[in-house]
């Protein structure tokens, strides 16, 4: 019953980003670029959350930003999960010498840390919020690769994938028919994992200011928030909510992939009765 | 035995061996064997004998770094040297097999139903209701009651024997000239086999089938010739009822004797590992006719009757 709760609960928070994420023009009071009233105004019931320094309503900003994270985290998640889960299959399924070249590949690649690459590279081509998803898709496929990878070693050899191909299948109909759908749940859970992960990093992106300027995100916000005093001011109304935001989505993204993860493996399901 | 051109199914020479770090195991080793239309050719032999490895090898179906060696053709063609896409058009649609171990040869997150038209629609290009329609017809002439209700379960509602009937079905589906059958009657009770040998006289009226078996009366039931492997090479091949009335090898006799009706004597020692075979004849170590010469000459196959061939020195 607990775990129904926690599992509801976290889907109704997702889907309520997503709504305001999609409603965002409609719910927003203002543009959140404009300058709306006297700067550094605290909240009244012109500016729900105030105004920032540069008299932007606060509010607008906050709903805006919706877009960019759960765009970053969303997109990004559905390349990795798409590319690992495609080179996973391949890799696991023809084995030998292709398996052998794609985890050589992956031993390297996965020496490399993700946050400071994405942090260079962002830096060379001109920063677009589309741009940094995919790139972060592609960095963060790796560890997809594997984990799908060694369900698919198990599924390949099975008996009903010797039987398809006794039956005249190719190895793209075997591996599109009878293999994907074996390891589709734990590329769900992959997915939502991805996803909260990609979110913090957006995040962290944003407050470090390598991020499409022209998007706004709440990386940035809680960025120009620190950057100008709101801490010291007791300025809260500027730095709160944009964090409240982003804990609470990523809290209820990990609590969607553990409730998941709960439900596709039985192992755990044992543990927790 | 010389090469007839009217066999559908002509296997020669063939060698399969599995590269392991022990050394090579020679699961067939110089196999001859051929499949005329519309007959049941029943292969018999124990476990580990090398069947189940020469069904699979006919359709290649082995892992790719299987050594495989010999010739197997199928009416004229070179099965063996046909390029991957062409061989996916033998499977399925030319012969069909009925794997081992029913339980697991179904995929779980499909329908029956959706698994006996996937054959239809990867060679006859059926789509839809159409596909759907034939796996009904299939799962009828099978023997599964109320194959329309059943076409749309999962593979976990059904029992052994009707899962066995099922993948009877999938294999029949394209209507393949030649069905081999792995072990069908594998792990069913007395009831549920009778059914399904009684399914199997009825399928041989229209295709020649290769049934393997351990299960010799099975194989008597149904078999118009056997042949009976032993450690990798076939020691005895003839018509049923000279080689299961009148066996000729010391190891086919061995076979019969030890069934529960005629005594249950069972042969002493066990089969030689197929990596580390014994010199000359395999089955000299646990043969009681055995004489010194059996022990350093590998004995070939000798004609002992019409159409019946024994590999054994007692016949030299």
């Amino acid at each position: 019953m607990h775990k129904k709760i926690v599992l509801a609960a976290s889907l109704g928070i997702v889907f309520a980003y997503c709504a305001v994420a999609l409603l965002a023009p409609v719910i927003a009071p203002y543009d959140p670029h404009a300058i709306t009233g006297a700067p550094l105004s605290p909240p009244d019931r012109d500016h729900l959350l105030g105004t920032n320094d540069l008299a932007q309503d606060i509010f607008s900003g906050l709903i805006w930003g919706t877009r960019a994270t759960l765009l970053l985290g969303f997109v990004g998640a559905a390349i990795a999960v798409t590319v690992g889960t495609a080179a996973g299959i391949v890799s696991g399924y023809y084995g030998g010498l292709i398996d052998e070249a794609v985890m050589r590949l992956l031993d390297v690649a996965m020496t490399i840390p993700i946050f400071p690459l994405l942090l260079i590279l962002t830096t060379f081509f001109r920063p677009g919020i589309y741009l940094i998803a995919v790139l972060m898709g592609l960095l963060g496929s790796f560890q997809g690769v594997r984990l799908i990878r060694s369900q698919v070693l198990s599924l390949a050899v099975a008996d009903f994938v010797v039987g398809t191909r006794a039956l005249g299948a190719g190895d793209g109909y075997i591996m599109a028919r009878h293999i994907l759908p074996g390891v589709l749940p734990l590329a769900g859970v992959k997915f939502v994992t991805s996803a909260q992960h990609f979110m913090l990093i957006g995040i962290g992106l944003g407050f470090l200011g390598i991020t499409d300027p022209s998007v706004v995100d709440w990386g940035q916000m809680i960025n120009r928030a620190s950057q100008n005093g709101a801490m010291i001011l007791g300025l809260w109304w500027w730095l709160i909510p944009p964090g409240l935001a982003v804990t609470l989505i990523s809290l209820a993204l990990a609590w969607l992939g553990y409730a998941c993860e709960d439900e596709i493996n039985p192992r755990l399901r044992v543990m927790r009765v | 035995m010389t090469a007839m051109s009217d066999a559908l199914l002509e296997v020669r020479g063939l060698k399969v061996g599995f590269p392991t770090p022990e050394g090579l195991v020679r699961a067939s080793d110089t196999v001859d064997l051929e499949i005329y239309p519309r007959e049941t050719l029943g292969l018999i032999g124990e476990t580990g004998s090398g069947k189940t490895v020469l069904g699979m090898a006919i359709l290649r179906l082995l892992q790719p770094n299987t050594i495989i060696e010999g010739e197997i053709r199928y009416r004229g063609r070179d099965l063996l040297s046909l390029p991957e896409a062409e061989m996916q058009r033998v499977r399925g649609r030319e012969i069909g097999i009925v794997l081992q171990n029913s339980g697991t040869s179904l995929n779980p997150v499909y329908t029956v139903g959706t698994q006996i038209a996937e054959a239809v629609t990867l060679h006859q290009g059926l789509s839809g209701p159409d596909a759907r329609q034939r796996a009904v017809e299939l799962l009828d002439a099978v023997g599964i009651p109320d194959p329309v209700r059943m076409a749309g379960e999962y593979p976990h509602r059904f029992s052994g024997g009707m899962r066995e009937r099922a993948l009877i079905a999938t294999a029949l589906a394209c209507r393949p000239n030649l069905l081999i059958a792995d072990e069908p009657t594998k792990g069913l009770d007395a009831v549920t086999k009778r059914g399904i040998v009684d399914l199997f006289s009825e399928i041989d009226r229209d295709h020649s089938v290769l049934f393997i078996t351990h299960d010799i009366e099975t194989a008597g039931d149904l078999a118009t010739r056997v042949a009976v492997m032993y450690a990798g090479e076939i020691v005895e091949i003839g018509g049923a009822e000279e080689v299961l009335g009148d066996p000729a090898h010391p190891y086919t006799r061995g076979l019969l004797a030890s069934l529960p009706e005629r005594g249950m004597q069972p042969i002493p020692g066990s089969a030689p590992s197929l990596i580390t075979l014994p010199s000359g004849c395999r089955f000299s170590p646990r043969c009681g006719c055995a004489v010194e010469n059996c022990s350093r000459e590998h004995p070939g196959l000798v004609e002992v009757g019409s159409g019946h061939y024994a590999r054994c020195m007692l016949y030299d």
